[in-house]
């Protein structure tokens, strides 16, 4: 008993049947593909193995019947469950319209590049754990260019967000290609910098179809990368950022970077997978520094402890890819120097989130000069408060994201 | 043959009163109560029949009608027994009419005759139509604070009927119990560190700003706000009997002597009503929690575990100080002007505090906040993080200032506030600021900068104005508004909930 569902198989063999003509409207290998990459489920190993098989026709064929997972590659990527698997593949192959899918990825541009095929990008193409299909939209040319990964929590502190900023724009001044999943927090930061530089452009590898944004938060940031950078996913258009996705993506990020910067990441955070991938294909990972009591920075300082290499501006990593050339951009302080009580406070904020009560007990000024100090600060761009809390401002990030 | 005896029922916080009409004829012995008695009170028969055989009377073996008249409206409660019990004795004869002329009573009876207190005496006594009124002898210091009455107290009916029949003096007042020490015995200096908590709680206290307090648990913010009451200035002679008569209404012991005359402090748990926070019940309309705080502080600890249709009844009453509660049998008025306590946790965790450092997401943190309706929000001018203090202030940091200073900044800062016309700067109206909060040119461009850059809404701006004031005041800045007390006022109102202040 191979699992062939409930469906009947006459059924199920005529929807492929139809579509797969040999008329001169015959759908390309691309179509097939993208079809069986929408299947519920379809995880990048079973896809491989799927399509490691047979020629994509004929794979789609024998998914919709319920037969594929009696090949033992397949059976062996679907592990116990392939009985379900198999059963919920043909029921979902009832209701994917092949050519209609097609067209929607050629009318929204998005390009579907097959392993093997020209277009691949090459430092994936030779991967243990290379994606069968990837989805892209964007300027190809961009991955010609040297590639760091800058990876990190969404919830990270001013500072983190500020370092990701900052790291971004140095490195793609100096014309390497920033690479991030576009995520909220430390991603986003990465590629707002990188953008702004104006130099190499970013790549952002996403875990949902290129027509889903998510997180919504960042749809701007999601298109101006589509425009000037190149954006890819394993996943077809219409397909939902569900959960099983994003550690997959992890892996496309650690396998197209030849250096993966954490930035900021809490002990058990998403950025372990992607630290894991990079440490199985070989490419050093460096971690950002930060204060040891900074939960938020509990990951790379624990990378540190084990030996990666520390980043502490962008020349770190330019030297860790071999390229020496000094990033240009250095700025001049523009923001008008703290008087009296401001330079205590100042000093009182430090790099870690404080709030007014730890201001005023570690400067001993009164609440009320504390505070007057805060807001002099805070007006001349030196801090910055955030839910009661204040932290120091190293450049002002805000203001970068904000313009084009 | 008919006696009549003045008496007193309960609605809310005020007393009605209630004539006991006794007629006592010839026919068939029964003892009926008409004028809508409630069970308490139509179970008063077997009450006054025990009693009465009990302390040597005869209970008459004829036809007993008791009327409370005015007939119309309600009366519950057990406080009718003892007018009931003295008037039957005087219609059956068994007592001169003349001993009872001019005498209301209130008071429960117990089966061996003796008297018992009842909740609400004050209003009560209030209500009773009489030149002299006779209360059980626990309620002998309540009854005394209404004034216009000669009050007799009584322990026992066949005490009672000694003193009514001229056989024996009234009873003296018994001594009332020694007042409590001021503030609950709980003193400002014994909070360590806190340097902002403790700022926030005296602007609290001189302005009459509701504050909230954001912290993980363990941080001392029920430390912090049961130290409030000591903080606020005794209440005045009207206050405290509008105080007075709500908790005696509500059945709460009062304080030696009687009289509420410190500012009260309630803490209700989460896990209360809305007719328990707000007031009601279906027959005795008992007020609730926000108006025993009356006159004091209302202190709700983990603000967001109330349900959200709790916290957002509290609106009515934050905007006008009384709550109307209405009922189909009946509507009342509270009072209830309180201060505001509330106290969260930073974030669903509760050990978060800056971003970043928990596993809690933005998203997260929002909708543990969203609890907190924004109308609800915003009527709080003080939003206060406060940390948990280091192990240093704790063991060995020098103790901050005793409550009794602090009290006295309050003090002068209220007075300073009543000088210029107004009850608290909380109250002060916007279009009057400008009048009486003036800004120096600098703390104008200082709120003109948190305008332009969008961390300081519209509505935000009254409010820290208001805060300004009040801090001008406790600094004894007489006129002007400078920088430092609008920083300070804008530091005192940290942006809890992510976005919220630019809202």
């Amino acid at each position: 008993m191979t699992g062939t569902g409930s469906v009947p198989e006459r059924d199920a063999g005529r929807v492929p049947e139809r579509d797969a003509g040999s008329g001169p409207d015959a759908l390309p290998d691309e179509a097939w593909v993208a079809a069986l990459a929408g299947l519920p489920a379809m995880g990048p190993s079973r896809l491989r193995a799927i399509l490691g098989q047979w020629a994509p026709v004929d794979a789609w064929r024998r998914v919709a019947r319920g037969t594929a997972v009696s090949h033992p590659a397949v059976a062996a990527a679907c592990r116990a469950d392939r009985a379900s698997v198999a059963a919920a593949w043909s029921r979902a192959a009832l209701d994917i319209d092949v050519a209609g899918g097609w067209s929607a990825h050629q009318r929204a541009g998005v390009d579907v590049l097959i392993r093997g095929s020209a277009g691949f990008p090459a430092a994936l193409a030779d991967d243990q754990e290379a994606p069968a299909v990837l989805f892209s939209r964007g300027r190809p040319a961009v991955l010609a260019a040297r590639r760091a990964a800058i990876v990190g929590t969404r919830t990270c502190t001013r500072y983190g967000a500020e370092v990701a900023t900052e790291l971004g724009r140095d490195l793609a001044n100096a014309g390497v290609a920033i690479v991030s999943g576009l995520a909220l927090g430390i991603d986003g930061a990465a590629h707002a910098g990188a953008l702004d530089a104006g130099g190499a452009a970013p790549i952002g590898v996403v875990g949902s179809g290129l027509d889903i944004v998510y997180p919504r938060a960042h749809a701007h940031l999601w298109a101006d990368v589509g425009s000037r950078g190149l954006l890819l996913s394993e996943a077809p258009l219409g397909a939902r950022p569900e959960p099983w996705r994003f550690p997959a993506r992890n892996r496309v990020i650690a396998a197209l970077a030849e250096v993966v910067i954490v930035v900021e990441s809490h002990s058990r955070g998403g950025s372990l997978h992607t630290v894991d991938a990079a440490m199985a294909r070989a490419v050093p990972v460096m971690a950002v520094p930060g204060s040891i009591r900074s939960p938020a920075s509990a990951f790379p300082n624990a990378l540190l402890a084990d030996g990666c290499a520390p980043v502490r501006d962008a020349l770190d990593v330019l030297v860790a890819l071999g390229l020496s050339s000094v990033p240009a951009g250095g700025q001049t302080e523009l923001r008008p120097s703290p008087q009296g009580d401001a330079v205590a406070a100042l000093a009182a904020v430090g790099w870690e989130p404080a709030s007014l009560d730890d201001v005023i007990t570690r400067t001993r000024l009164g609440p009320g000069p504390a505070s007057l100090a805060l807001a002099r600060l805070q007006s001349d761009g030196w801090v910055t408060c955030r839910g009661g809390w204040w932290e120091r401002v190293a450049t002002d990030i805000e203001g970068r994201r904000s313009s084009p | 043959m008919i006696a009549t005896i003045p008496s007193a029922t309960l609605l809310g916080v005020d007393g009605t009163p209630v004539l006991i009409e006794i007629h006592v004829s010839a026919g068939l012995p029964g003892f009926t109560i008409v004028g809508l008695p409630d069970a308490a009170c139509r179970e008063s028969r077997d009450r006054v029949r025990a009693a009465l055989l009990s302390s040597g009377s005869v209970w008459p073996l004829r036809r007993v009608t008791v009327n409370l008249a005015p007939s119309g409206s309600r009366k519950g409660g057990a406080g009718l027994d003892l007018p009931i019990a003295v008037a039957l004795l005087v219609a059956a004869g068994e007592l001169d009419p003349e001993a009872v002329a001019g005498l209301g009573m209130l008071g429960e009876l117990g089966l061996d005759g003796s008297i018992r207190r009842v909740p609400g005496v004050v209003p009560l006594v209030e209500a009773v139509e009489a030149e002299s009124v006779v209360v059980p002898v626990d309620c002998g210091h309540e009854a005394a604070l209404v004034g216009r009455h000669q009050v007799r107290v009584a322990s026992n009916l066949a005490e009672l009927l000694e003193c009514l029949r001229g056989h024996a003096p009234w009873p003296p007042l018994p001594d009332p119990p020694s007042p409590p020490p001021p503030g609950g015995g709980l003193d400002l200096s014994e909070v360590r560190g806190q340097h902002l908590g403790r700022t926030a709680l005296e602007v609290c206290a001189a302005g009459g700003h509701h504050l909230l307090l954001c912290g993980p648990p363990g941080s001392g913010k029920t430390m912090l706000a049961v130290r409030l009451p000591g903080l606020l200035p005794p209440l005045d002679r009207d206050d405290a009997l509008v105080a007075t008569r709500i908790h005696s209404a509500a059945g709460s012991p009062l304080p030696g002597g009687g009289l509420v005359e410190r500012a009260p402090f309630r803490a209700p748990h989460h896990g209360a009503s809305a007719v328990a926070l707000i007031g009601g019940g279906s027959a005795w309309m008992r007020p609730g929690e926000i108006s025993l705080a009356h006159g004091g502080v209302l202190f709700l600890d983990e603000l967001g575990e109330f349900p959200a249709p709790v916290l957002d009844a509290l609106r009515q009453p934050l905007e006008e100080g009384v709550v109307r509660v209405s009922r189909a049998r009946a509507s009342v008025s509270f009072p209830a002007q309180f201060l505001l306590v509330g106290a969260t946790n930073p974030c669903p965790c509760g050990e978060g505090g800056p971003r970043g450092a928990c596993r809690c997401s933005d998203g997260a943190r929002a909708r543990y906040h969203r609890r907190l309706s924004g109308p609800l929000l915003d009527r709080f001018d003080l939003r206060v993080v406060v940390g948990r203090p280091d192990v240093g202030a704790l063991l060995g940091g020098p103790a901050g200032e005793p409550t009794s200073v602090v009290a006295d900044r309050v003090a002068a800062a209220r007075e300073r506030a009543r000088a210029r016309g107004s009850t608290a700067n909380a109250h002060l109206p916007a279009d009057r600021l400008d009048e009486l909060a003036p800004l120096t040119p600098v703390a104008e461009r200082l709120l003109e900068h948190r305008l332009r850059s969008g961390s300081l809404s519209a509505r935000g701006l009254h409010r820290v104005r208001r805060v300004a004031r009040t801090v001008a005041d406790l600094s004894g800045a007489p006129r002007l508004v400078d920088d430092e007390h609008v920083s300070l006022a804008l530091g005192l109102r940290a942006e809890i909930v992510v976005g919220e202040n630019a809202a």
